[in-house]
Parts: C-alpha cells; structure tokens; sequence
C-alpha cells in the first residue's frame, strides 16, 4: 500500500496542533485528522495559564521552564499574535495557616527547579492586585509565568503547520487503526484509509479509545473542569490567580477537607483576557465524556469568586462552559513511542497544563519521531512506565 | 459590502468570516473560535443566525449542520452577586 503521508496526527487539539507543526518543520509530510474541528477540545474551553506556580514539582516542572521559555518568541514565529504576556504573574491566596503551611511546603519542592515563587504577605498582595480581600492571610506568588490566548494559539500552530504543508482534515474521525501484527501502518476513517510510517495518537481525555484500537490500554481519563465567562470589564487584575485550594486538590488532595468541594475538586481560578472578560473556573470532576454546566458548580465557582474579590459581585457573566482535561494516575502526560507497536507514538495527558506544555511536547516527540533522539529527555513521560498492554 | 459589521459586540466584519470559512470553518462555532464573532455581551443572540447564513451560502450545508445544538447557561447576562453571594446575605 502507497502510503499517503510520512506521519498521521490524530486529534486536532493543542498539543495535535503543536505535533503537526514540529514534523512539518523538521520536512515531515504530515497528516492530521480531527473528528471536529481544531480547538473543539480542550483546548476550546480551558483558561490560559503558562506559570510555573502551578506545576507539579519535579519532572512537570522542568519541563514546563524548558516549553515557557519557548513562549517568549513564538508570536513572531509562528506570524500570528497569540496574546501570551509573560510577566503578569501568578498568585494564589491562602485563607489560613494550614494553607499556608501545605503550600510553604510545595513552594520548597517547586523552588528546586531555579524558578521564583514565593510565599508573601496579603498587604504585599494587594499591593499587588488591589481587588483583593484584605481578610485574606497570604499569598503564593511568581512574579513571572503569564497567560496566552489558547484558541489563537492552537489556530496559529495549525495555520502555521499548513503553510509547511501539512494537511488538515476536520469533521473526519479515527474508526480504527490499521495494523500489520503488532505495527500501526495507518488508520480507518469516516472518509476513507490512509497509510503512513508512523501514527501519532494526540486524543486528549479520548486517548485511550485510539488505544483501544491498538489492543492499548491507555491510562487516561476525562475530567471535566467548568468555567464562567464575564462581560468585558476595564483592568481588573494582572496575575493569574487561583485560591491556594487549586494547587492543594492539585498536589494533595488527602488534605482537603471539605467533601462538597473535593467531590466536584472546586478551586477558583481567575483571569482577566485581552479583551477585558474574566474566565473564572473551575472544578475537576470525573464525570465520564459530560460537557454539561450544572448550577451545583456555577454557585460553588461563583462564591468562591466573591470571597476572593468581593467587587465582582457586580460583574454580569455572560457565559459558562466545560472542558476535557486528560487526567493520568501520576498527573503526568504521556509522550513518546510505544515499544510493544512499532509506529505508534502517545502525545496526550496533559491534564490541566497541556496549555503550557504544548510548545515542548511538540517539539521533543518531533525530535524523537524524526532523529530517534530528544534534545531533553522525555525520560520521565515515557509511556512506556505504565503496563499498556494490560488486558 | 464585505467591510459591513456583522458581529456588532465584537465588531467582526463580514470579510472576516469569509476568511474564516475559507480557512477551514464549516459551523457558528467554528467561526466564532476563529473570529470571536458571537462571544461578546449578547452571546450571539443577534449575529447568529446572519452568520448561518453566510456560512450556507458559502458552502452550501444545511442550516441545521451549521447553527449551535443549543445555548448555554446563563440565558442572559447575570450579575455574579445573584448566584455567588456570600450565605449571609
Ligand atoms: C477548565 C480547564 C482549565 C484549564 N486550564 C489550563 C491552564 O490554565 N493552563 C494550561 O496549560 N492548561 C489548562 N487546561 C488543560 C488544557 O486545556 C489541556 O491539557 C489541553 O487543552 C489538552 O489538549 P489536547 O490537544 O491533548 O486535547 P484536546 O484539545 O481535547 O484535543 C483532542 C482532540 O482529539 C479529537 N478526537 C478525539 N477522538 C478522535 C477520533 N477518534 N478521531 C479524530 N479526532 C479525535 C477531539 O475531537 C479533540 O479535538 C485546562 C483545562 C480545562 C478543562
């Protein structure tokens, strides 16, 4: 069988996109499949945050310095503006000592990684971002670490993936893989078989059904996050900011101790967007492929926002909606080749920090794709650590 | 003609979701992700529909391929005081 392209991306998210973009560069022919629509995932329904300060120590972290350092320039290679602003900052208050204490604690983990991210004050604070509660006791804060537009820039990747020649196809879906014993040679879809040498499985939070169609078993997991749009105010806040129970339901969520609010995984998380509406979310809820809003979450979120900065109360929202974060058993994606197929590699899993990571997972599977090789070890995302094969 | 305003909240102008289209978008959303036409104050209430139609002559789908399943909560615009207040109040 001829084959129709050097790699098949399935998937038409942000980390899809960013894959297809960094074969094309390196002079792979690349085609890459979308059931919908670029950006009807994730990456379509998510806030923007790029910050260290909301990473898990580690690996993740390390890896998020290496994809945020690979924000600053990609604007003007990529020819389209993506609204990233890297020294907005990120800021999470704590409401009492034992916040205050468990986040001292990750702050020490974090800082290992050379990033700087510090416990302060709430004068310091509201310094800082007046709108805060001046009841408050404290705060995280990165003075670094920003925001981007993920819509602009998933859009942006993928335009720029078409100018190097890859092709896209949207409203196409994956129905199945084509295999030759244990090799991925290609894949079934709703608009007919393609083949090529390598196939790439970027499905987010449906991962693991592509999987499936290998004999996989895929360790991925939706979980759903809801957000609320404000109407367009004038400058409100410059930081990222979530409430210290973001990084807690996170990193330890053993320690939360509110059942009500661990059981829809309720954190606040706020921002303020180019055009002046705030995006404020949002829950982790294991819901299977729901997308719905309910009132339970929208309250919860809603008062949250209120105890945070009490003049939104005032501010209309305009719109709510949910997104698919791929949640995994060690928060920690999957990128790479799977040893037991030959030509068939995972980018997925990302859960809430795909926004951040999607420059570098792009360009490290490329490289492994391409050259065989990483420039920055992927050792810590192997797929491989997890046992696919498992019936 | 093509420079006329069709998403008024946002000011997308018809051009633009010309362009839209041609760069791949085949539904309302997929325009709106692109242009950011129907994602202001009145939530597509008064563009949609005019962006359906731009959409069918364009690539002659049917309306109902094009148009949003339905709407999202809140229907209209609500003040966060409304629902987020604090119990005491
Ligand atoms: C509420 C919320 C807040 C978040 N906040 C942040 C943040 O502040 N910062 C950050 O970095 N990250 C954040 N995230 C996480 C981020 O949005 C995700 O990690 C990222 O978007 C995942 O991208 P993806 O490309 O892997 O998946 P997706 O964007 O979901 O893309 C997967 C694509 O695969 C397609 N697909 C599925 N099955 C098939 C098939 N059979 N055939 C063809 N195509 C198929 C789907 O249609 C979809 O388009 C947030 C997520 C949520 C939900």
């Amino acid at each position: 069988m001829s084959k129709d392209a050097d790699i098949i991306v399935i998937g038409g998210g942000i980390i899809g996109c960013s894959v297809t973009y960094q074969l094309s560069k390196l002079g792979k022919k690349v085609l890459q499949i979308e059931r919908e629509d670029i950006t009807r995932g994730a990456a379509g329904a998510t806030d923007g945050v790029v910050g260290y300060h909301t990473k898990k120590p580690g690996a993740q972290m390390d890896l998020a310095v290496q994809s945020i350092s690979m924000f600053e320039h990609l604007s003007e290679e990529l020819g389209e503006d993506v609204e990233y602003g890297f020294h907005c900052g990120g800021m999470q208050p704590v409401e009492d000592q034992l916040q205050w204490d468990i986040l001292s604690g990750i702050v020490e983990e974090q800082r290992k990684s050379g990033v700087d991210i510090r416990m302060i004050s709430i004068e310091e604070a509201r310094e800082i971002e007046p709108m805060l509660a001046p009841d408050l006791k404290g705060a995280l804060y990165s003075p670094t670490g920003g925001k981007v537009n993920p819509i602009k820039l998933t859009i942006a990747f993928s335009n720029a993936a078409k100018k190097l020649g890859a092709t896209v196809m949207t409203e196409t879906e994956v129905t199945d893989l084509i295999m030759e014993g244990t090799a991925v040679k290609g894949v079934k879809t709703t608009k007919g078989d393609f083949y090529a040498d390598a196939v790439v499985n970027s499905c987010g939070a449906w991962a693991a059904n592509i999987g499936k169609m290998a004999g996989l078993n895929i360790p991925i997991q939706p979980r759903k996050g809801q957000l609320i749009v404000t109407e367009p105010i004038g400058p409100f806040m410059d930081v990222t900011l979530q409430c210290a129970r973001y990084n807690v339901i996170k990193f330890r969520p053993e320690a939360v101790d509110d059942p009500a609010a661990l059981k829809i995984g309720n954190s606040l998380s706020i921002e303020q967007t180019e055009t002046g509406g705030l995006i404020i979310g949002g829950t982790r809820e294991f819901v299977g492929y729901d997308r719905e809003n309910s009132l339970e979450a929208i309250e919860t979120i809603l008062r949250r926002a209120v105890r945070f900065f009490p003049a939104l109360k005032d501010i209309c929202f305009i719109r709510a909606f949910a997104g698919l974060r791929p949640y995994t058993p060690d928060g920690l994606p999957l990128i790479g080749k799977v040893n037991a197929r030959e030509g068939f590699y995972i980018a997925a899993g990302h859960e809430g920090d795909g926004i951040a990571l999607s420059p570098i997972t792009g360009k490290l599977l490329a490289e492994q794709i391409v050259y065989g090789k990483e420039s920055y070890s992927l050792e810590s995302f192997d797929p491989n650590r997890f046992p696919l094969e498992s019936a | 003609m093509d420079d006329i305003i069709i998403c008024r909240c946002q000011e997308v102008t018809r051009q633009e979701i010309l362009d839209a289209i041609a760069a791949g978008a085949t539904t309302v959303d997929g325009v709106k992700r692109r242009t950011r036409a129907g994602m202001g104050l009145c939530q597509g209430k008064t563009c949609e529909r005019l962006v359906a139609k731009i959409i069918a002559e364009q690539t002659g789908r049917p309306m109902a391929e094009i148009l949003p399943p339905k709407s999202r909560i809140p229907v209209r615009p609500v003040k966060i005081g409304i629902i987020g207040g604090k119990d005491d109040e």
